[in-house]
């Protein structure tokens, strides 16, 4: 494929994901530290809601025969300690990678100090790689999936999951109503007494 | 209904999902985004350091590919789609989330960018170590069975928990 087109389809593909990441308020920094904190529940049903319609339209795909899967490989190492590192950040900057993108274009200046935070850290990472793929973090096993494991056809298993995930919902949906849980400017601030109509005065330096 | 301010978390999710379709039939490959970090970080690095192009890591990922380059248009098309929606909806943000003073206990903006900074940074660095972020393990790595990404996506959950308690204060 050409890397225009390729690019045209990226551009597309990322205004629907950022209009989708928009409306759901999961960039909104409310919303992921509060998830962090246990206190809002939004991020998790997008986030399961997402992988179980992934799923589906996988196990279709891939049940059909009409693409390969591309999972990464199981480095057990790397995936703990970086997994745990990018959950800090994730914490700190209120965003992850690719929400840190949709807080720049719905107008959150704090963002673009973690865009150039990112960018350094990518950095920073590409200098060390070449020690770190050497240590522990560079060894693991291969490109794993729960279903050979279990010896069930990948579709199954991944129907499974989905179907899993759609009860994990709706029990979180009756524990944790996600409406209240917008806040008061659809930004994850549950704070009483804050009106959506009050002025936040930007503080002074 | 796109001039909404909020859509049910299980519409957008669900949107989100079938985004694997175009990725998996025209770019043989899945929703991620921590990558294009890595091509657009390179190519900025190697203005100052040319040499930095010789590390395989970084040639592999700023490497003129579909791939790569689809990846980063896929990050540009969110801050773009994010701006239209937000404009539809008039949902208008400002400069700083009011939550971050709380979560801070200090309005100062500076604090607050500074913590944006560093939090971006190591959110990156830990990205590339796992190999991948929310969408490159979470999204597609879950929804593919993948068990490292099912053992990435717990150890981001306890490192955020973690964080979020411990060094945040609650909001």
């Amino acid at each position: 494929m050409s890397v225009t087109l390729a690019i045209a389809v990226g551009l597309l593909m990322g205004i629907v994901f950022g209009f989708a990441l928009e409306k759901s308020r999961v960039f909104e920094p409310g919303i992921i530290v509060g998830q962090m904190q246990l206190s809002n529940f939004i991020m998790l049903k997008v986030f399961l809601a997402a992988v179980a319609t992934g799923a589906v339209v996988l196990a279709v795909l891939h049940g059909f025969g009409y693409v390969k899967l591309a999972p990464k490989a199981a480095l057990y190492g790397a995936d703990i300690v970086g997994g745990l590192i990018l959950g800090a950040g994730i914490a700190l900057a209120g965003a992850c990678p690719g929400t840190t993108l949709a807080q720049i274009g719905a107008g959150y200046r704090d963002a673009l100090f973690t865009l150039v935070g990112g960018l350094c850290g990518a950095v920073a990472y590409s200098y060390a790689e070449p020690t770190l793929s050497k240590t522990f973090l560079g060894q693991g096993g291969g490109k794993l999936i729960f279903s050979d494991l279990a010896g069930i056809p990948y579709w199954v298993g991944a129907l499974i999951l989905a179907a899993v995930i759609v009860l994990i919902l709706f029990a979180l949906e009756s524990w944790r109503p996600w409406r209240p849980e917008l806040g008061n400017d659809v930004d994850g601030d549950l704070t009483p007494g804050a009106s959506p109509n009050k002025l936040h005065v930007v503080p002074a330096e | 209904m796109l001039s909404q301010k909020a859509w049910s978390p299980y519409l957008a999710g669900v949107v989100i999902g079938l985004l694997q379709i175009p990725a998996f039939l025209i770019i043989e490959t899945a929703l991620g985004a921590s990558s294009s970090y890595v091509t657009i970080g390179g190519l900025i690095a190697s203005w100052l350091d040319p040499a930095v192009l010789k590390i395989g890591y970084v040639a592999r990922h700023v490497a003129v590919t579909a791939k790569n380059w689809w990846q980063v248009a896929l990050v540009v098309g969110i801050a773009l789609g994010a701006f239209i929606s937000m404009q539809m909806s008039g949902a208008r943000r400002h400069a700083i989330s009011p939550i971050w003073q709380r979560a801070l206990g200090s309005a100062s903006p500076a604090k607050r960018y500074a913590v944006a900074f560093f939090g971006g940074f190591i959110m990156l660095f830990g990205a590339r170590i796992a190999d991948g972020c929310t969408s490159g393990h979470g999204l597609s790595g879950m929804a593919q069975l993948a068990v490292g990404s099912t053992v990435a996506v717990a150890a981001m959950f306890v490192g955020g928990i973690a964080t979020a308690f411990l060094v945040l204060r609650r909001i």
